[in-house]
């Protein structure tokens, strides 16, 4: 067994991984918003300067495991 | 196929070693960026605001618009008058980084911000400045009396007095790998595009990572400005909370 190839397949599953839960995480997120929105038009501007503050929480949890994947990949 | 070495494009060049007393001092064109941000900063931001029309134009409306925005956001919705003060300090991180993201979308430039020592010492500052306000507010015993607040049972203190430090440093912590991920992620997706057309060898392929990098530099334009907003928004909520009384 070769422990670089084991590198390269954590890495890969790193970030695949990271990006499964984010992805929903952020769709939730979204939809979410648009809901509230759609319901309260009058306050959607404060809705959206909160779903970007909170899709930037949530996409900082890809990133980690981007960076963890970097690691893993450029030794 | 020859390697196409991806990381080399992130790591900064030395153009001038320089060694003072044991410390690595050397101007690197990172170095030269950040520079060049803060000659941009305080030109544009000055002359914007020696202008001085009534009706903004041009240069003004630009600035005017975009410190309004800030103001109305940190201030009012935020800081509060009392902490009004930090206003300045955090427009001009917000200023600083916009400038650094967009230098870095510019071919033959570098992205200062995708360098992890630069993110790092700007979060370094802001956790300094939050630990001083929350010294300088309600006093050092008053400011670490909040780490344990009254009415807990000392069982469950003692978990939660080491989480409210560690938390202390996470923060900072995560804003500067969160800066220097979302810049380097960006420009490694235009880059790898870009090296997908040198791959390929092909004229009927180029065409198509060609219009995607077109598009992830339009997308990049807009992750500069969000990224730059949202540190130097989580820097303003960070110093509004240890400025705040005991909740």
């Amino acid at each position: 067994m070769d422990p670089v190839g084991f590198a390269y397949l954590g890495g890969g599953l790193s970030i695949g991984l990271g990006a499964l839960g984010t992805g929903i995480g952020m769709g939730i997120l979204v939809g979410k918003t648009v809901e509230g929105m759609a319901r309260q038009p009058e306050v959607s501007g404060l809705l959206r300067t909160t779903m970007i503050l909170g899709i930037a929480f949530v996409e900082a949890l890809a990133l980690y495991a981007l960076v963890i994947s970097f690691l893993l990949i450029f030794k | 196929m020859e390697d196409i070495h991806l990381m080399e494009h992130l790591q900064p060049h030395i153009l001038y070693p320089l060694k003072i007393a044991g410390i690595d001092l050397s101007i690197s064109n990172a170095v030269v960026m950040i520079w060049i941000a803060s000659a941009l900063v305080f030109i544009t931001l000055v002359l914007a605001g020696r202008m001085g029309r009534l009706v903004p134009k041009g240069l003004q409306n630009v600035m005017e618009s975009m410190v309004s925005y800030l103001k109305q956001t940190f201030v009012t919705e935020i800081l509060g008058e009392e902490n009004a003060g930090w206003f300045p300090f955090v427009a001009t991180l917000f200023f600083f980084i916009l400038y650094c993201n967009l230098l870095g979308l510019i071919p033959k430039m570098f992205t200062a911000t995708s360098n992890i020592n630069v993110t790092a010492s700007l979060a370094i500052v802001v956790f300094l400045c939050t630990q001083a306000v929350g010294i300088y507010k309600h006093g050092l015993f008053g400011y670490l009396k909040r780490f344990a607040p009254k009415g807990i049972h000392p069982a469950i203190l003692v978990i939660m007095v080491p989480i409210e430090i560690i938390s202390q440093f996470a923060k900072p912590f995560a804003l500067a790998i969160r800066l220097f991920a979302n810049m380097t992620a960006g420009h490694l997706v235009i880059l790898v595009f870009i090296g997908m057309i040198i791959m390929f060898k092909n004229v009927l392929i180029a065409p198509f990572p060609l219009a995607m990098a077109v598009a992830m530099m339009a997308f990049e334009i807009f992750v500069s400005l969000i990224q730059a907003f949202i540190f130097s928004i989580l820097a303003t909520m960070y110093i509004a909370e240890a400025s705040h009384a005991e909740h």
